[in-house]
């Protein structure tokens, strides 16, 4: 999946919901434990919520409750018992299991919490709290399970937490080890027999002597299920949820899981069934309304299958509000990175590729629910893409959609070749270097957050790296191991090249531990890899990372100056100095724009083109700054570059009707009719306010193409708008044969 | 933008003026501009706010014709004792056949009864304004009020007659806005003139601004803090802001002929356009398609 380097958070949801899901967990989770069956219990929706209702009734009303109203009933009975006793820890956690099972994460961690005030020592209240924190990937979840255990050793449920983190950090010993401890306590404890189990499938050990010890318990096979989803084992973990629900047809959570599941790979009347069935037995959770509500604006979208219909290999979803707009590049793009793929990797996808682009960042958000990380820009489902379109994201973030689908669509590859078992950081890696390995200009570029970790000598081993995306320790690390990761690839490609990487997929769809392939493939030990790699990413970075301080100082400083008109004699010298440091920088403040100012301020226009296309080059994408290059070009009579320098933000802008304009003009200025009539046909596609200047536009693409009839059509159209229109006029009489 | 409704034609009867490769404008008297561009609180928005006023007095200046008389008020000048000169003088000047437009930039304030158009020195409230702009005589007025707040202007700047355009929908929003921005690239940008008339209307540069505004906010992802308001489309189509075409007087009898005809063409072209949706596709673009042929063929050869 790729990751934006802003962090465009994925919550909020609750809200798009509108029902009774608030803040949801990542992941499902065991719903909290009813109170045991022989508690007495008064009839749902009757007893009345007295001053002096005890727990044990509370509880009561809890096992017996069914419906939504049944619920409400029991939080306000809970909301009593609190008023009764504001000192009462036991309450709390109750009503916090209460809310979990219920959705409601916010609340039920603040009860939490207030337990903790109220009796620092009560192990229930950290191991509610290890449940939140762990199904969001929160280091904390660990840190709580072990509080609990330190005041409750018995209590193998936080043993079980401990492994499942584990699990997700691929350290499989230690998530051994802990599941060993649960069941040392409990040998019944589901969790920790699903995680031997888990261990075994990962590992290509069908035949687990674990899973039959888990017998009709569909919760163990949820947990399978949920932990090989986290490895991207999509169909297995379907095929576990399926399992699961066939044990224990009331498991509503396997269901709107296997229903999300299904949704993800793009089994829409499956998925729906089965969201549904959880929905209608009130597991309401985000997850699953968001679910339903994303699968209902489905009609909304223009579905493209090539090349037959029937057997597609190819399949681009678009919102019909932009589908003719987009799918001009999206389709092409699509199809050029299968091509490159096809070729690089000698693999034929033998299933059809579907590219799902949303609109809505809350829809795409839906897609994503349940992933580690947050702040997604794409994501990969086996064959299945979807990732947002470039009106989901602020103008300004200058969100790059192609290298978004490039990187996509490697991960599609990376998936199938290996069977699902492609290491995260590996799939990652060859993602992020596939972004600029076609286009160098595209993919991201060194960021200072990613200059400080070098710095801070932040990265891990290559046996480690994947511990940085699930667990971060740290906020940047997410971004920076997949800096790392792409830098990996490219390094190998560097020194061994492409092949290497086609080796490594090969190796690790035998299941191989990444230590494992370096060895087999690169003959090399991991930590002489790491030495090697850093040594050469030094070479690289070295300048920028120990010039960084002083890089950051002058750069305010120049800006500053800009800002306050107070540009320096020695703008250009200054500028062209930090350019040396940090030649990757290309975003705001940019010392490439500072540099073409002094030159233009000097009346230098060939100094001014000049900086221009080193920033161009390099990859930047402010959209005025490429404008004002491709200006400088077009006024120079250098016409072919200025339409190629604005080619290039179609990738970053393509609903912008002015830069479709441009273009148009650019390219029947250089004889490009073809991409001119695309280029207005798009700007009409863009509805613009100036309807009859559009029509005119491309009524004189189709002239120039030598399409007399629609050229004629398209004067006809504009005119109808604007009858007095000169220039129309004079081309529909010109194309109508009374031309002079 | 042709108005062919209720106001009645806009067109010359005689077509004895004529806008090159364009055959209408209005036959009213001179055009009072008025354009004051209020304080702007920190040195950002004073330099922004003159310079909105600057642009807009060249291109009003620039743009062709005799009768129209420009007046700007920025930084220091713009203040309450100036501003209330400015249209005293116009106010003994104008003439029922004049127009007068006023143009707002700036910010504005509004405590939930009373708007202020803050300027250097004491701000000057909607209702004071609009005394002034009552003494006034011209015939068509057309307030562009431009600043945050400037919904709350509105009641008290009703009058009949005056057109009036503001940047919020209230004066509860209260932030600057950015629609003054696009309201002066209209005046600049050939796009904005959506009839190719070579003539940017209120109308037109009210739409321009509106499309502009709100892919800012839709951009951005920011919730839109304005929502321009415009009463009148009618009336805002025949206030012509900036030309872009040079006045030409036809002489020729025979081109006055060709002039006629080509009047006579047009207004087919709109009752056709009035018929579109009753009439078969096919035969509306058949119909439409021979106008337009002679529509071009007169023109051209009144251009001869």
């Amino acid at each position: 999946m790729k990751r934006g380097v802003l962090l465009a958070g994925v919550c909020g949801l609750g809200l798009t919901a509108g029902i009774l899901a608030q803040t949801q967990p990542a992941a499902p989770r065991p719903p909290a434990k009813k109170p045991p069956a022989a508690a007495p219990a008064p009839a749902p929706n009757t007893a009345p919520v007295r001053t002096s209702i005890t727990l044990a009734q509370v509880e009561g009303l809890w096992r017996n409750a069914r419906t939504a109203e049944d619920y409400k009933t029991v939080g306000a009975a809970f909301e009593t018992l609190l008023k009764s006793d504001a000192t009462n820890a036991e309450y709390r956690i109750r009503y916090a299991d209460l809310l979990i099972s219920r959705f409601n994460v916010a609340d039920a961690e603040s009860l939490y919490q207030e337990a903790l005030k109220i009796d620092p020592k009560n192990a229930k209240a950290y191991i509610g709290l290890a449940e939140i924190y762990a199904d969001s990937f929160d280091k904390l979840g660990e840190e709580s399970a072990t509080a609990a255990l330190g005041l409750d050793p018995k209590l193998y449920h936080a043993q079980e937490i401990i492994a499942r983190i584990a699990l997700e950090d691929s350290n499989m010993e230690k998530a051994a080890k802990a599941a060993d401890l649960a069941l040392a306590i409990d040998p019944t404890a589901v969790e920790a027999i699903a995680i031997h189990a888990t261990i075994d499938l990962l590992a290509d050990r069908p035949n687990s002597p674990w899973l039959a010890k888990i017998g009709n318990r569909g919760e163990g096979y949820a947990d399978i299920a949920r932990a090989l989803v986290n490895n991207r084992r999509y169909e297995d973990g379907i095929a576990y949820y399926r399992k699961a629900v066939a044990a224990n047809p009331d498991l509503w959570r396997a269901h709107s899981q296997l229903g999300v599941n299904l949704m993800r790979m793009g089994r829409e009347e499956e998925a729906r069934a089965e969201l549904e069935l959880a929905y209608n037995n009130d597991y309401r959770d985000a997850v699953t309304a968001n679910t339903l509500i994303l699968m209902d604006t489905y009609k909304d979208y223009d579905t493209t299958r090539w090349p037959e219909p029937g057997t597609p290999t190819g399949i681009l979803r678009l919102h019909k509000k932009e589908s003719a707009v987009l799918r001009p590049y999206f389709e092409v793009e699509m199809k050029r990175a299968m091509a490159t793929y096809e070729k690089k990797y000698g693999y034929k996808m033998t299933k059809p590729v579907q590219l799902e682009v949303y609109t809505d960042p809350a829809n795409f958000a839906v897609r994503v629910m349940g992933l580690a990380g947050i702040g997604l820009l794409g994501v990969t489902f086996d064959n299945v893409v979807a990732m947002d379109g470039p009106s989901a994201r602020a103008r300004q973030e200058g969100y790059h959609w192609a290298s978004v689908m490039w990187h996509e669509l490697s991960h599609v590859y990376t998936i199938a070749m290996t069977n699902e078992r492609v290491p995260r950081w590996f799939t990652e890696g060859v993602a992020v270097h596939e972004e600029a390995a076609t286009t160098p200009d595209w993919g991201d570029r060194l960021n200072p957050q990613i200059v400080a970790a070098l710095r801070d000598k932040k990265l891990l081993p290559i046996a480690d790296i994947d511990r940085g995306f699930v667990h971060p320790t740290y906020p940047e690390q997410v971004i920076v191991s997949y800096y790392q990761a792409g830098k990996i690839c490219d390094y190998i490609v560097k020194r061994w090249g492409d092949s290497k990487l086609v080796e490594m997929i090969h190796a690790f769809a035998g299941n191989r531990q990444t230590p494992d392939v370096i060895r087999e493939v690169l003959k090399m030990e991991p930590e002489a890899f790491d030495k090697d790699f850093l040594a050469d990413l030094m070479a690289e970075t070295g300048k920028t990372v120990n010039g960084f301080e002083a890089w950051t100082k002058e750069m305010r400083e120049l800006n500053t100056a800009v800002k306050d008109d107070k540009i320096p004699a020695d703008m250009l010298q200054r500028a062209r100095a930090l350019e040396a440091i940090y030649p990757d920088y290309v975003e705001a403040g940019s010392p490439y724009l500072l540099a073409a100012q002094a030159c233009l301020k000097a009346s230098d226009k060939p100094c001014a083109v000049g900086e221009f296309a080193k920033y161009s080059k390099i990859g930047g994408r402010d959209l005025e700054a490429m404008e004002q290059y491709a200006g400088l070009l077009s006024e120079g009579g250098n016409k072919k570059d200025a339409l190629a320098a604005l080619s290039r933000m179609i990738y970053v802008f393509p609903l912008d009707a002015g830069l479709h304009e441009k273009l148009g003009n650019l390219n029947l200025d250089t004889g490009n009719t073809k991409d001119a009539v695309r280029e207005f046909q798009v700007l009409l596609a863009l509805n613009p306010g100036d309807k009859a200047g559009s029509h005119y536009n491309l009524a004189k693409a189709y002239q120039a193409d030598g399409q007399k009839d629609k050229a004629r059509e398209e004067a006809i159209n504009a005119l109808e708008t604007a009858p007095e229109f000169r220039p129309a006029q004079k081309l529909l009489l010109d194309v109508s044969g009374d031309g002079k | 933008m042709r108005n062919i409704c209720s106001l009645g034609s806009t067109r010359l009867a005689a077509a004895a003026f004529l806008l090159l490769g364009a055959s209408a404008h209005t036959a009213f008297g001179a055009t009072y501009f008025l354009t004051v561009a209020g304080l702007g609180g920190e040195a950002d928005y004073e330099q922004r706010f003159q310079m909105l006023a600057t642009d807009t007095d060249k291109m009003l200046k620039a743009s062709p014709g005799t009768d129209k008389i420009v007046e700007t008020l920025k930084g220091a000048d713009a203040t309450r004792a100036k501003l209330e000169a400015s249209l005293a003088k116009i106010a003994a000047a104008a003439k029922p056949a004049d127009a007068f437009v006023l143009m707002m930039i700036g910010h504005g304030t509004f405590d939930g009864g009373e708007y202020k158009f803050n300027l250097p020195g004491p701000d000057i409230s909607g209702p004071e304004l609009a005394v002034l702009l009552n003494r006034i005589t011209a015939g068509r007025q057309l307030v562009v009020n431009m600043t945050s707040a400037s919904g709350g202007a509105t009641d008290a700047l009703k009058k009949e007659g005056r057109v009036i355009i503001t940047a919020t929908k209230s004066g509860t929003e209260k932030n600057a806005t950015v629609f003054a921005r696009f309201w002066v690239e209209a005046l600049r940008d050939p796009a904005a003139d959506t009839d190719k008339n070579q003539a940017i209307t209120a109308l037109e540069a009210y739409k321009y601004a509106v499309a502009k505004t709100t892919a800012f906010f839709t951009d951005s992802k920011h919730l839109a803090t304005e929502h321009a308001v415009l009463a009148d489309e009618q009336r805002a189509a025949a206030f012509t802001l900036v030309r872009s075409g040079s006045a030409v007087v036809v002489t020729d009898p025979a081109k006055r002929a060709l002039v006629a005809t080509k009047e006579d063409i047009e207004n087919k072209i709109d009752a056709l356009k009035y018929q579109k949706d009753l009439m078969d596709s096919d035969d509306y673009r058949r119909q439409l398609t021979t106008l337009l042929l002679q529509l071009a063929r007169t023109q051209e050869a009144i251009e001869k």
